[in-house]
């Protein structure tokens, strides 16, 4: 069983590895297998997303079927597929005792999660849906598109620096050729890196505390998981032979055995440890009736406390006055629906922003409020929208961002380009520049030029291009603003006005 | 142990070359000569460019065995081969698969895009056919930079794609249109794919910058494709309103009377109107006056 488990492990690391590396422009315009393939298996987002809008999809079903095995296997998923869980148990294995540290508040700690859950649950209810913070798989994508991806890039690009620099002619080239197969093609950089590292590398470094303390303790998925496998009729057994010497469960990284003679179904993953320690080989699984079952127990105190934090918790965010009136630089990508009905689907799992083409999109913090943390925001001084692209509707798996023909897309104005005089070359100093109008990629340019005489300071006239705006045109792409050769702060600056997706945000049109 | 040409021995020789080349001012010798343009006409854009360098006297007239011969078109732009932002894909094909006719070692094609460059080139259709003619298509490397001596008054020092420099042959394929701050973005304009830096700055002074920035780039030949034009909306264009189809393939040694040609005689604009190819003419680049050019037409 441990061998198949570890096969298993690895097989659905590997598919979520190379799904990952392939949510990617690769040279076609529509991906095929993005990773959220993974997410569509995950019925804690599937359950978030419809309490939170109050929709149903059609990729939910794949959900259930997680969820219908689990019902009758068990947590396999967290033992056996979960890359998270994979990736937790690696780091764990690091670890050579297996002493608990919290072995004396185990029994307290053990139900964390439900009351996590039900947290997250209530608070999606009333329209906060955190649940994609503490995900394990929209944590674990989010996680290696923002972290892991750009360290990996960078030191590939250092290793082969180092080899050019012994004299290595082909490194470079080397080097190009996995940017166009399994790297990032170009070098990624995204704000709030720490913020998301800290996160992923706390939750990694607990395992030293205890193996597998998320998945223990933490996982909201777990625990969902968790109830359903209450029902499941796979089960694990011991014979006559058992002399409950304990070292099944000074094995087990789950809490299934904190006492051997008590097997707690909801917690076990399966992982065959258990079967493979026993000094009588007599620890069995298979479809059993049980004489009785163990679980976790939850008070029904706590069980409501959690419910009403959370409740109070979705309306103690609403104070916050970008709740009000929003942040100007909240560019959302093309195809988001309005920001209320996104905060409730976007789960912040951030492959819009590993599919970005240009790395434009970024990680937000807290311009959109606490639930907007780490969503999308388009910060064009760091890479702009390309005219003819639509991979970030293609992969947001819940809906937030919706999926676009390229003629919708050019349609969409998800801001404004306004020209700051003050500052733009042309205006300040004279001198022809006209960068943005050059790059601008609508048919009909929305920025154009006036040609105006300016009197210099000797006194002598001189024609000047002085860049225009046409908000009629305009779709906020922000290319104007990332190519501005103002390096320090662009004269041509997007703001969310005139956005598409919110009605009340139009702005005049100046043809009259 | 033989001991081998290495690539800095290289770029010192070459930039030694060039200075001395420059010392003796061949272009002056040239410049007295009439300069010459070919002209070739068709539907089949291939043929005609084919015709055009047959006119001209044919390939090996220009590449020799063994070769590295990169070929610069311009892939700037993330639109279709209709839309006319980019160089013909045909045209590159074709040169491609000439200058393996004439021995050529490697053929590499390349442009510093200003688009994403895997859209670029896609979308261009120019990565598909010059690779499917043989050429070895590259995205440019960051790293292959190098901030080199450019020596203009108004550029000094700029950052150049080296595989440019290390090249024994640069063939220059642009292609014909508007520019909103250029007029027109030709021959000269075309080796802003070349170099590196934040381009956006060379726009300051944009005239001068093309000017020196050709100055520096010494093309063995020039091929201008003008199978169709962009005429509004330039450089990246996008309606098909815009285009002119022109059937033309262009090609001279001389940079300068190419752009004049075609500022002439596609735009209808008068080269003088236009401050690079003044300016170039002022660097002794080459020959800007109409009466000067012999134009030749080829069949």
């Amino acid at each position: 069983m441990k061998n198949l488990r570890v096969i298993s492990q690895w097989l659905f690391f590997l598919i979520f590895i190379f799904l990952f590396v392939q949510t990617t422009y690769r040279g076609v315009d529509e991906i095929s297998y993005p990773v959220r393939i993974f997410l569509f298996f995950d019925p804690l987002i599937a359950i978030s997303t419809i309490i939170s809008s109050h929709r149903i999809a059609f990729y939910m079903i794949f959900s259930a079927i997680t969820l219908l095995f689990t019902l009758f296997m068990g947590r396999f998923f967290c033992g056996w597929v979960c890359p998270f869980g994979t990736l937790n148990q690696w780091i764990a294995n690091l670890k050579k005792s297996s002493s608990l540290f919290l072995s004396k508040r185990q029994n307290q700690l053990i139900s964390l999660k439900y009351y996590l859950l039900i947290f997250f649950l209530a608070s999606s209810f009333f329209s906060l849906p955190l649940i994609g913070l503490f995900d394990p798989l929209s944590l674990l994508i989010r996680s290696f598109t923002i972290v892991i991806e750009p360290i990996v890039s960078f030191i590939f690009s250092l290793i082969f620096e180092i080899l050019n620099l012994l004299g290595f002619r082909y490194a470079f080239d080397i080097n190009q050729f996995l940017k166009e197969t399994i790297l990032p093609f170009r070098e990624p950089h995204y704000i709030h890196f720490l913020l998301v590292g800290f996160l992923f590398f706390i939750i990694l470094s607990l395992n030293f505390i205890e193996k597998r303390f998320w998945c223990k303790y933490l996982c909201p998925l777990g625990a969902l998981l968790g109830i359903f496998a209450r029902f499941s009729i796979f089960i694990r057994y011991t014979g006559d032979r058992c002399n409950l010497c304990g070292d099944c469960s000074n094995v087990c990284p789950s809490n299934a055995l904190i006492l051997p003679e008590k097997w707690l179904k909801s917690e076990c993953f399966f992982c065959g440890q258990c079967q493979n320690i026993c000094p009588k080989r007599d620890v069995h699984f298979g479809f059993v009736k049980t004489k009785k079952a163990f679980y976790p127990s939850l008070s029904r105190r706590r069980f409501i406390s959690s419910a009403l934090g959370g409740f109070f918790f979705s309306f103690f965010i609403r104070i916050d006055p970008v709740k009000k009136k929003k942040d100007p630089f909240l560019i959302r990508p093309p195809g988001a629906i309005s920001e209320d009905e996104f905060l409730k689907r976007c789960i912040k799992c951030g492959e819009c922003m590993k599919v970005c083409l240009t790395g434009g999109l970024q990680p937000l913090f807290l311009e959109a409020g606490i639930d907007g943390i780490f969503s999308p925001v388009l910060v064009p001084k760091i890479g702009y929208c390309q005219y003819y692209c639509t991979l970030c509707g293609q992969v947001c798996p819940t809906g937030a961002i919706k999926k676009l023909t390229i003629k919708e897309k050019q349609k969409i104005k998800i801001g404004i380009a306004t020209i700051d005089t003050t500052r733009c070359i042309p205006y300040l100093y004279g001198v022809d520049c006209i960068v943005c109008e050059e790059h601008c990629p609508t048919e009909k340019k929305a920025i154009w030029f006036k040609e105006e005489e300016k009197v210099m300071k000797n006194g002598k006239k001189k024609k000047v291009k002085l860049p225009k705006v046409d908000p009629e045109l305009c779709i906020g792409c922000g290319i104007c603003e990332y190519k501005c050769p103002l390096l320090d702060k662009p004269a041509i600056i997007v703001t969310n006005l005139g956005e598409t997706r919110e009605e009340e945000n139009y702005i005049p049109i100046p043809s009259i | 142990m033989k001991k081998r040409f290495s690539r800095r021995d290289f770029i010192f020789k070459s930039l030694g070359l060039t200075g001395g080349l420059l010392f003796f001012s061949p272009e002056n010798l040239f410049a007295k000569e009439k300069s010459v343009i070919f002209v070739a006409k068709g539907k089949d854009v291939a043929k005609t460019t084919r015709s055009c360098i047959d006119a001209i006297g044919g390939i090996s007239k220009f590449i020799s065995r063994n070769d590295i011969v990169v070929i610069k078109p311009n892939i700037a732009w993330d639109r279709r081969v209709e839309q006319a932002a980019n160089t013909h894909p045909e045209v590159v094909a074709e040169m491609v698969r000439l200058a393996y006719q004439a021995g050529a070692k490697k053929v590499k094609v390349f442009d510093n895009t200003c688009d994403d460059p895997r859209r670029t080139y896609k979308t261009s259709g120019i990565a598909d056919a010059a690779k499917k003619a043989g050429a070895f298509v590259s995205y440019v490397n960051d790293k292959k930079f190098k901030k080199m001596m450019i020596g203009g008054k108004h550029i000094k020092k700029w950052k150049v794609y080296t595989e440019v420099i290390e090249a024994d042959k640069v063939i220059n394929i642009p292609i014909a249109k508007q520019h909103g701050s250029a007029i027109l973005s030709m021959a000269l304009k075309n080796w802003f794919g070349a170099v590196g830096g934040f381009r956006g700055r060379l726009h300051w002074g944009l005239h001068h910058s093309i000017a020196e920035i050709a100055h520096f780039f010494k093309p063995t030949l020039t091929v201008m494709d003008a199978t169709r034009i962009l005429i509004n909306n330039g450089p990246q264009g996008g309606s098909l309103k815009d285009v002119k189809v022109m059937d033309m393939v262009i090609a001279s040694t001389d940079q300068v009377a190419i752009d004049a040609f075609c500022a002439k005689y596609l735009f209808g604009i008068d080269p003088y109107d236009i401050p690079y190819i003044k300016y170039a003419n002022e660097l002794k680049m080459g020959v800007m006056e109409i009466d000067k050019i012999k134009i030749i037409r080829a069949t």
